[in-house]
């Protein structure tokens, strides 16, 4: 048994394997990196979470424990900045390294700003009084999705902004309404969507009484497996449909240098990937993820496009040290999405 | 011998098309003058049919798509390779080990997970079990239960017909639940809580139906049921969680949910077995245990809740119990 110590390496060999089946423009990516980097910081999360059980479950330090709790939460910023620096450098394209030079500070500041926004907008949802229900529901709505808007599009200027190819920067425009646009108008449909499914749900228990004379408990049971049914299918369509939509936005509004990028992905169609991808793993009770992974991937990067009349001008930092592989260990371990 | 490569110098993102020489001891590039030792460049192992990469120890690099040609260049000139592409690109490696992989799995969940609970809940201490007990009973106590209605009279007999078969390592405690109704429960440090729905059930006056109860429950703590059955869920559900990574979790949710079950009935069917031997041995016909659940059945099914399907029941189905009960 290698106990899980080989699968850094597996990792590193289908990583190597998507991004060398990337072709930008006739050429491939490179993905650069020696698997006993990500070993060691595997290795280091596993003791300090081990410290961490051992203090807490079985000595019952539960002061210690709470120390390192609250090293864990206070470098976290710092650790998500790491695992995205790690995540550029060690991709290439034509032999030119990527680069992350974002600042921890920055990472602090967004933090920051998101928990205190949410704390006033917690503050002055609580301090108007009841009767106005209806401000409420509309502040509850639209002011939350503005919110979220406008924090996720800080986070995304924070990593593209900083994102090197070479000595060249990649820089992104986009406007909170456009990202706030997107919320809504998904929120939108997946209420009718909503309603529809609600329809369609009551037609299909009152048929089954009728048509099939099923009792009322043994709808009941069909009505609630078909609901979680539907229940997941739902939501990884709505995941899909934001996260091509999402993604056209933001291709569109980067550049390099003066080189442009355009998304053309269909998020409706990249929806029922997603969604269909759900019932491909349940079918195959996971062991078609791979397939599933890469049918929804093709469809984002075949719809992607870098427009470079010159692809000689970019010149490398010379720079090709490696950044600690912790950051992007821990994010992995603790399994937190720093979507991308 | 020569081969087409996409060259990059590494400074620029500018390709260049080149022809590269391979000999037994030198890699050369003649339009860019590069000439160094074979033992100094790193080839990239075949992935696929993906480019390889020549990396060179200046930091320039060569990319080649013919893999075939590479192979042959290599082999012809002694360079060693690493075996790993022969085993990716192999049907039966693949199929192989997709084989391995699913018996792997199928043997973790079951054997594997037998195994593992039982060593795990053998070496927890009597400590551990009365503090889990205590914590469970508090919390039950405090949302379903209520004081028992029996007479002390009616306690004394069932505690005299449970002593057929255990000892002072077991205690009975009386309960009512206006939720729960006919219903009892083990709890690992030896309790068995059993409620007043299913004492005023039994038919038989010396309480022999409620002794199969029992029986079932006592082979719960003996067998320390409760906390394998807790150990053998998160196995469960660490597996699946693991084999099919994040996404998935919600997908996966079914079978999951099976797995779990079947271990519970697996566990059932242990206690049932043990409580018609042991009444067999006592001489006690097990038709009170099976009008007890005789009841049960009525009741549960002018209620309604009759249908779930099978594969998700925690126990086995009421009807089976009747017949295995019934059989003597």
């Amino acid at each position: 048994m290698s106990l899980g110590v080989y699968s850094a390496w597996a990792k590193v060999r289908t990583n190597r394997y998507l991004f060398a089946s990337t072709f930008l423009n006739g050429s491939n990516f490179e993905y650069n990196i020696d698997p006993k980097k990500i070993l060691l910081g595997r290795a280091f999360i596993v003791i300090f979470y081990g410290l961490f059980m051992l203090f807490s479950n079985i000595l019952g330090l539960n002061i210690l424990s709470y120390i390192l709790l609250t090293i864990f939460l206070l470098s976290l910023p710092w650790l998500i900045k790491q695992a995205i620096k790690f995540k550029f450098k060690t991709i290439s394209y034509r032999n030119i390294r990527f680069d992350y030079r974002g600042e921890s500070r920055d990472f602090y500041i967004l933090i920051f700003i998101f928990i205190s926004l949410s704390l006033m907008f917690g503050l002055i949802y609580n301090i108007l009084p009841i009767e106005y229900t209806l401000i409420r529901v509309v502040m509850v709505i639209f002011g939350f999705i503005y919110l979220l808007s406008f924090i996720y599009k800080r986070f995304k200027e924070l990593i593209i902004n900083n994102v090197y190819y070479g000595k060249t920067q990649f820089n992104l425009n986009i406007e909170t309404k456009d990202v706030a646009k997107i919320f809504f108008k998904t929120a939108l449909a997946a209420t009718l969507l909503i309603i529809i499914l609600f329809t369609v749900g009551i037609f299909i228990s009152i048929s089954l009484q009728t048509i099939f004379h099923l009792s009322v408990s043994e709808v009941k049971v069909v009505i609630n497996i078909l609901g979680a049914l539907f229940y997941m299918l739902f939501l990884s369509f709505i995941k899909g449909v934001v996260d091509g939509s999402i993604s056209n936005l933001i291709r569109n509004s980067v550049t390099l240098g003066t080189a442009k990028f355009k998304g053309e992905i269909d998020s409706i169609k990249l929806g029922f990937i997603s969604l269909t991808n759900i019932l491909i793993l349940i079918f195959s009770l996971g062991l078609l993820y791979p397939y599933a992974k890469i049918r929804y991937l093709k469809e984002k990067i075949e719809n992607t496009y870098f427009a470079c009349e010159n692809f000689d001008k970019f010149v490398s930092n010379n720079i090709n040290k490696d950044s600690g592989v912790l950051g992007e260990e821990t994010v992995d371990f603790f399994d937190i999405d720093i979507g991308i | 011998m020569k081969i087409l490569v996409k060259f990059y110098d590494g400074k620029s993102s500018k390709e260049h098309m080149v022809f590269v020489k391979f000999s037994k001891d030198r890699f050369e590039i003649e339009d860019f003058n590069i000439k160094v030792d074979i033992k100094d460049i790193e080839i990239s192992s075949r992935l696929g049919s993906t480019p390889r990469v020549i990396q060179l120890p200046d930091g320039s690099r060569c990319k080649i798509s013919d893999n075939n040609k590479l192979d042959r260049i290599l082999r012809d000139i002694g360079y060693k390779q690493s075996l790993i592409h022969q085993i990716e690109s192999s049907w039966r490696f693949a199929v192989g080990s997709l084989v391995i992989v699913i018996f792997f799995i199928i043997f973790m969940l079951t054997a594997g997970a037998d195994y593992t609970s039982k060593f795990l809940a053998d070496i927890l201490p009597k400590d551990t079990l009365v503090y889990i007990s205590q914590k469970s009973l508090e919390e039950l106590d405090k949302e379903y239960f209520q004081k028992s209605r029996l007479s002390d009279d009616e306690k004394r007999r069932v505690k005299k017909s449970f002593h057929l078969i255990g000892d002072y390592r077991y205690q009975i405690l009386f309960r009512s639940s206006k939720t729960l109704g006919a219903n009892a429960f083990a709890l690992p440090d030896g309790r068995i809580v059993i409620l007043d729905d299913l004492i005023e059930l039994d038919r038989s006056k010396n309480y022999y139906g409620v002794l199969g109860i029992l029986a079932h429950e006592k082979a719960h703590i003996d067998n320390r049921h409760s906390i394998r059955i807790l150990i053998k869920n998160s196995i469960a559900i660490s597996i699946m969680g693991y084999i099919t990574d994040d996404i998935s979790l919600l997908a996966t949710m079914l079978p999951s949910l099976m797995i779990t079950a079947k271990y519970s009935r697996e566990f059932e069917k242990e206690a049932d077995i043990y409580a018609k031997n042991r009444l067999k041995e006592l001489n006690i016909s097990t038709k009170y245990l099976a009008y007890i659940f005789k009841e049960i059945d009525k009741r549960v099914e002018s209620k309604g809740v009759k249908s779930v399907p099978a594969w998700l029941l925690t126990h086995p189905s009421t009807p089976d119990r009747i017949k295995f009960f019934m059989d003597n």
